[in-house]
């Protein structure tokens, strides 16, 4: 199941290689069918998933089953190291609480980006061909169970996105692109240093040999006292824990590590605006979850206030400069970067009702932002410019597109009633409960106001009042008399057309109803974060050692 | 499920029912709708009104309640913590059902009151659907019977304040003041947001009656100041929402909206719910929180009224009036009296809905006029309006007869008592503040009542000027052009005013004019226990001291102890039942105070109506010359006290400086930082790059250089000839013979 998932869009990717580059519209539908019949897979595991299960660690007797759910486990690459023992890398896939919603997410926004790619009209087939292959490699990122596995998926992903910003994207993608592939790549250098470390330090109980395998790793029963980075090695656990997190941080993307994110949106096409703010964040955090703390918990514990304070950081700080902004992306890419703030914060706050919203906030926020990428794509579509104030007045004209922007946009600033709300309620019920992050969450609700004060400024600039003098497009009289405007360049539909309206109205569904009822999502973590929380709970930390 | 929680679920949900048909169906309906707007709110009205009877008249029960809940979002077992639920529920007391009652009320005639007004607007549907959305919300606050509940509720008025403000969104003004209502709102919010957090981080619970319960049992494990800032940061939602000061700047904007949405939202309900808010969490109010919100109300109330004096536009006056009546409300609630306070809230929804939405009348009939310098004569063309705008002015300034008059008597009268309890001294500048505003209230609404109505109308002196607010509204009514007839306007704008009207009259609420006291209101709103008093809680020391002060007072002693508190419950003549020596005193003596305080306001309201007269009726002082004698004050007043313009010079500009220096910081040192790294990489590379083309290959091209100039120089030697060998052998021979002699001779 897991592996039909992971690869199906590989195999959409090698029928398309089979078909002549001049048959654009085979290329997308078939590209569309493998994401429509992922989503129909995410879907049945989400049904086949049992919410009463923990996740993250084994159970007793180190077996994943029972624990982690849809298992696939198979030897993959041995290799025999003389008296170092042997290399054993597994095919380990399988979920819990923590990947169940991002495969639905995934899944999700992989169909959306599908749809949203049809305007893309340089070299379909090369496009489409990496677009898939960046699914499989996001998709299988979230469901390894195995390190190693994990980390060649993570380098998977890179690939096929320097591509597709480097060549479909904006005027300055090259810069964008190789800024973004060194960034990233900078991170993952440390982590592969970090996982050669924990394999010699962590054996799996249930072979006694050497392990890549994160559900070995999160006990910490089974490291080896005195191995490099066993509990004994307080220091090189230390430094492991630190430059694990560099490595996430930099994708999440945590002040000071943000700068590529705003350059790469500007640029990048809006799929991959979409997939990238939507999907590809999350495994920041999504690997700190997995990986940075449940394996080193006591230097998670030890960083918490840290963490908690750059979370701040990343609100307030990308709120102010989300407001400075003049450029409609860079403005929802520095939302972007406030909003992941709030996944750091609620993820120090180490106790259920912030792990809990930090997790559900991923998830919301790749709905949501995934919808602002896609409304701000609308616009640049027609205006073929995005500077906030060359509009105006747009409310008038193109009134359900206003609609759905004011939902999205008041989405983004988490007014109760859709579903970001709920998630940054509990990621600061959480840091505001834990004793640790309690003045960090004070100070941080001034991203509320913020992030407030940018949306509806420009909500105000480029949808009402009046079509400003230098304005993008014309008022002409339509033919029913009516005053309206028309775009240079754009012999579309004027207001929303159909694909655009089916991209858009299914986030707007899962808004609201995951705002107004979060469990079908949130109901699906709450076992495995409670378990988290005690993984990394000093009480737990004392009775491991 | 009690039947009454049935019937309140089907009124919460019924104005969502009409927002979500008329959002997405108005333009394909007749009529684009309206009927069904009206129609549904008709039907939630008569349902609450059934409520309200039951609640109310059957019951008769000031303790009366009903709740219910359900499972919401569920943790699990959560460690540390154990099993956590999130509930949602309804609670029905009596101050819910009266509530109720009254939003539904409003909102039914506002509907019905807009199809006259709003006809022909291009958005005419959606303005239905706006006023819907926005009494699901309001309706949700009322129904909530927890703080999470009440704040998504909280910001969702908003949200349909938002909406309703800039409804002519093409207006600049009117997008400027939307925004402006959302943000200073979100201020207020984050503060009580905070407020919350203060009190689930102690409990795991938003439920009001868990928090009460675990506050009343002393388990609240932060400090004392923690608890008082908890109440203080849960005021600055009502602060926000009720526009007290330092955030009532964004009420007066909002007048922006169309006129029937400043009397639903801007004066009755929305506005109101700050106060209700205030009320429900009443008794976990430290009375530390309660010196800031009676200090807050009272000068909210003052500074509040000396702004309406010199407005000129009609929504404007009101609209100040709306935010000091909501100052008197507050300070209600802060000197403890709370069923006046509450009393307040609904005396003043009626009449201030009647009193916009009789400007409302005014404004259709004068064509979008608003300025009052250009009206006056309207009570012949414009009886009905007249007369039913009189009846609420008579109430607003707090004259005999009214509702007015008994609501505000009652606060006054609490803070004279609050300040005779707390022994006197800054603190009778609560009860002073509020009578001086009291002159101040009968001044500008008899200004505004002569200036619109009586004399003769003054529409030709207006100085030509394009008129905006035409093509604004778009409005198409069949009036065009500037001087024509104004006429009453028609029935369905009429009866509104009648109801609002009647309902200001006193006997509605009191069989006795002089004391509200007596009627049904202040029986069903009695002062609930506080749960955080000096009885219940602090540390011991503080409490000897709070404790013999008071029992020397009161004679008699305080025990520690809710159950012991109890024990010494006071009994007063009306049945009001006080548990907190705290309160009972200041109940005790407010009553003492009753008919001091119908005196001194009756001399306020006199004095206030005599000015007015003075300035406006006979005309003994000019009002524009006094205006130039005392300029600063006047410009202090008329400017609104200037605080739009500080706030634009601080917080405004400050925030975007902030924003402005960050973003470059962003793209110039943190970017930078990361680009020179680049930039280094780079010359390091190239660097290394040079060393790589010039040394480490230099070597090996060098190496490959030497071999060849030396195998080229070499290659010359290999001649072939044998006299060139035997030259060599013999120069070899001979350097030899020269390297041996020198070796000898040294």
């Amino acid at each position: 199941m897991l592996s039909l998932i992971v690869f199906l869009p590989v195999i959409a990717g090698l029928i398309i290689l089979a078909v002549p580059s001049s048959q654009k519209q085979i290329i997308r539908i078939v590209s569309l069918l493998a994401a429509v019949v992922q989503m129909v897979l995410a879907v049945m595991i989400w049904r086949g998933y049992d919410p009463s299960l923990a996740g993250i660690t084994a159970m007793a007797g180190g077996m994943p089953e029972g624990s982690f759910q849809f298992i696939e486990r198979l030897p993959w690459i041995s290799l025999d190291l003389g008296n170092m023992g042997s290399m054993n890398i597994e095919y380990f896939l399988g979920v819990d609480g923590l990947s169940i919603t991002m495969v639905i997410l995934t899944a999700l926004v992989s169909t959306i980006g599908v749809l949203s790619s049809w305007t893309i009209k340089k070299q379909v087939k090369g496009y489409f061909l990496l677009y898939n292959l960046l699914a499989t490699a996001m998709m299988g990122c979230f469901v390894a169970l195995d390190f190693f596995l994990f980390y060649v998926f993570w380098e998977l992903m890179l690939l096929p996105m320097y591509f597709l910003i480097g060549i479909w994207g904006g005027p300055n993608r090259e810069y964008a692109a190789i800024k973004f592939f060194l960034y990233t790549l900078f991170g993952s250098v440390f982590m592969l240093l970090v996982m050669i470390g924990l394999y010699f330090s962590v054996i799996d109980p249930l072979t006694g040999n050497h392990t890549f395998s994160l559900v070995a790793m999160a006990s910490q029963e089974n490291y080896i006292k005195d191995a490099i980075l066993g509990p004994d090695n307080a220091m090189w656990r230390y430094v492991a824990f630190i430059v694990l997190f560099i490595g996430f941080a930099i994708k999440v993307p945590m002040f000071p590590f943000h700068t590529w994110l705003p350059d790469a949106h500007v640029e990048a096409p809006t799929p991959i605006s979409v997939i990238l703010a939507g999907v590809l964040l999350k495994l920041g955090t999504y690997g700190m979850m997995r990986i940075n703390f449940p394996l080193f918990p006591e230097v998670f514990q030890a960083s918490m206030y840290v963490i908690g304070v750059f979370g701040a950081i990343n609100i307030i700080y990308g709120a102010f400069c989300a407001l400075a902004q003049q450029d409609l992306k860079k403005m929802v890419a520095y939302s972007s970067i406030s909003h992941m703030g709030y996944v750091l914060l609620g993820l120090a706050a180490a106790n259920s009702e912030g792990m809990t919203g930090a997790l559900y906030q991923m998830f919301n926020h790749g709905t949501i932002t995934a919808m602002l990428f896609l409304l701000v794509g609308v616009i640049y579509d027609r205006a073929h410019t995005r500077q906030i104030d060359k509009f105006g007045g747009l409310a008038s004209y193109m009134p359900v597109y206003a609609g759905i922007v004011t939902v999205a946009w008041f989405a983004s600033l988490g007014l109760p009633g859709l579903s970001g709300f709920i998630s940054e309620a509990f990621v600061f019920v959480g840091a505001f409960s834990s004793e640790t992050t309690r003045y960090i969450a004070m100070v941080s609700v001034l991203g509320i106001v913020f992030g407030a004060a940018y949306l509806l400024w420009s909500l105000q600039r480029m949808f009402l009042g009046k079509r400003k003098d230098d304005a993008a497009y014309d008022l002409v009289t339509g033919p029913d008399g009516q005053e309206q405007i028309h775009f240079h360049d754009w012999n579309g539909k004027l207001d929303l057309d159909g694909r655009e309206l089916a991209m858009l109205i299914p986030l707007v569904v899962i808004t609201i109803f995951l705002g107004i009822y979060p469990m079908p999502i949130m109901g699906l973590m709450t076992t495995t974060v409670n378990h988290l929380v005690e993984v990394l709970s000093p009480v737990m930390m004392a009775v491991v050692n | 499920m009690h039947s009454l929680i049935q019937l309140s679920i089907a009124v919460l949900l019924l104005p969502l029912l009409s927002f979500v048909i008329l959002i997405f169906f108005n333009r394909r309906l007749p009529r684009r709708g309206d009927f069904i707007g009206v129609g549904i709110l008709g039907a939630t009205f008569g349902l609450s009104a059934y409520i309200f009877w039951t609640v109310i008249v059957q019951h008769y029960d000031p303790a009366f309640r009903v709740a219910w809940d359900f499972t919401w979002i569920d943790f699990g077992n959560v460690p540390g913590v154990g099993p956590l639920v999130i509930k949602m529920g309804i609670v029905i007391d009596n101050l819910t059902a009266i509530m109720l009652a009254m939003v539904t009320l409003i909102s039914f005639l506002v509907h019905l009151y807009s199809t006259g007004y709003m006809k022909g607007d291009k958005h005419y549907g959606r303005f239905f659907a706006y006023l819907g959305i926005f009494t699901f919300s309001m309706l949700g606050i009322v129904l909530a019977d927890n703080l999470f509940a009440i704040y998504i509720f909280w910001e969702l008025v908003g949200l349909s304040s938002y909406l309703l403000i800039g409804f002519f969104f093409e207006k600049e003004s009117a997008a400027d003041a939307q925004k402006k209502a959302f943000l200073a709102n979100r201020v207020g919010d984050i503060g009580m947001w905070l407020g919350i957090l203060i009190l689930y981080s102690q409990f795991h619970t938003f439920s009001y009656h868990e928090i009460f319960g675990h506050l009343a049992a002393g388990e609240f494990g932060m400090s004392h100041a923690w608890l008082t800032a908890a109440g203080i940061l849960l005021f600055m939602g009502c602060v926000g929402k009720s526009a007290q000061f330092p955030l009532h700047v964004w009420l007066p904007d909002a007048m922006e909206g169309p006129t029937p949405v400043s009397a639903l939202i801007h004066a009755a309900t929305m506005v109101a719910a700050g106060v209700y808010f205030v009320a429900r969490i009443f008794v976990l109010l430290t009375p530390e929180a309660l010196y800031v919100i009676s200090f807050v109300g009272a000068f909210t109330a003052f500074m509040a009224a000396t702004i309406a004096i010199t407005q000129h536009d009609i929504k404007r006056v009101l609209a100040y009036s709306t935010v000091s009546q909501l100052g008197y409300m507050v300070l209600g609630l802060g000197v403890g009296a709370y069923s006046a306070a509450i009393f307040h809230l609904v005396t003043h929804a009626f009449f201030k809905a009647c009193l916009f939405l009789g400007s409302g009348a005014i404004i259709h009939a004068m064509h979008h006029e608003q300025d009052m310098r250009w009206m006056g004569g309207l009570r012949k063309n414009m009886p009905w309006t007249f007369v039913t705008f009189s009846v609420a002015t008579l109430a607003l300034a707090g004259l005999p007869l009214s509702s007015g008059f008994m609501s505000k008597d009652a606060i006054l009268a609490g803070a004279i008592g609050f300040a005779q309890a707390e022994g006197g001294g800054i603190y009778y500048l609560v009860p002073f503040l509020g009578f001086i505003s009291a002159l101040m209230t009968a001044f500008y609404m008899g200004r505004q009542i002569w200036l619109v109505f009586f004399g003769e109308s003054r529409t030709h002196l207006k100085p030509a000027a394009p008129d905006d607010h035409h093509a604004a509204h778009a409005h198409d009514d069949g009036h065009e052009g500037e001087h024509h007839a104004v006429h009453e306007v028609a029935w369905n704008m009429r009866l509104p005013l009648v109801i609002l009207a009647a309902l200001s009259i006193f006997v509605v609420y009191s069989p006795d004019p002089l004391d509200g006291g007596k009627g049904w209101f202040m029986h069903m709103i009695q002062t609930p226990a506080t749960v955080v008093g000096e009885t219940v809680h602090a540390e011991p020391a503080l409490h000897m001291e709070a404790g013999e002060s008071l029992a020397a007072g009161e004679g008699h002693e305080v025990v520690p102890g809710h159950g012991a508190a109890q024990m010494h419950a006071e009994t007063h003549t009306e049945g009001h039942t006080f548990a907190d020596p705290r309160q009972a005193e200041i109940g005790h003596l407010s009553h003492a105070a009753h008919n001091q305080a119908i005196m001194i306001s009756s001399i306020m309201v006199a004095l206030g109506i005599v000015l007015a007269l003075v300035f406006y009726v006979f005309r003994l002082i000019d009002p524009d010359k006094t205006a130039k004698a005392i300029r600063p004050l006047y410009l202090l007043s008329f400017n609104k006290w200037y605080w739009d313009e500080i706030y634009n010079a601080t917080v405004i500009k400050g925030s975007l400086g902030i924003a402005r220096l960050l973003s470059w910081f962003d793209a110039n040192i943190v970017d930078g930082v990361v680009n020179g790294v680049a930039t280094l990489t780079r010359k390091f590379a190239f660097a290394n790059g040079s060393f790589d083309r010039y040394a480490v290959d230099g070597m090996v091209n060098f190496t490959a250089f030497f071999v060849n100039t030396s195998g080229a120089f070499m290659k010359k030697l290999q001649t072939g000839k044998v006299q060139t060998y035997v030259v060599m052998v013999i120069l070899a021979l001979f350097g030899y013979f020269v390297y041996y002699f020198t070796q000898l001779v040294y």
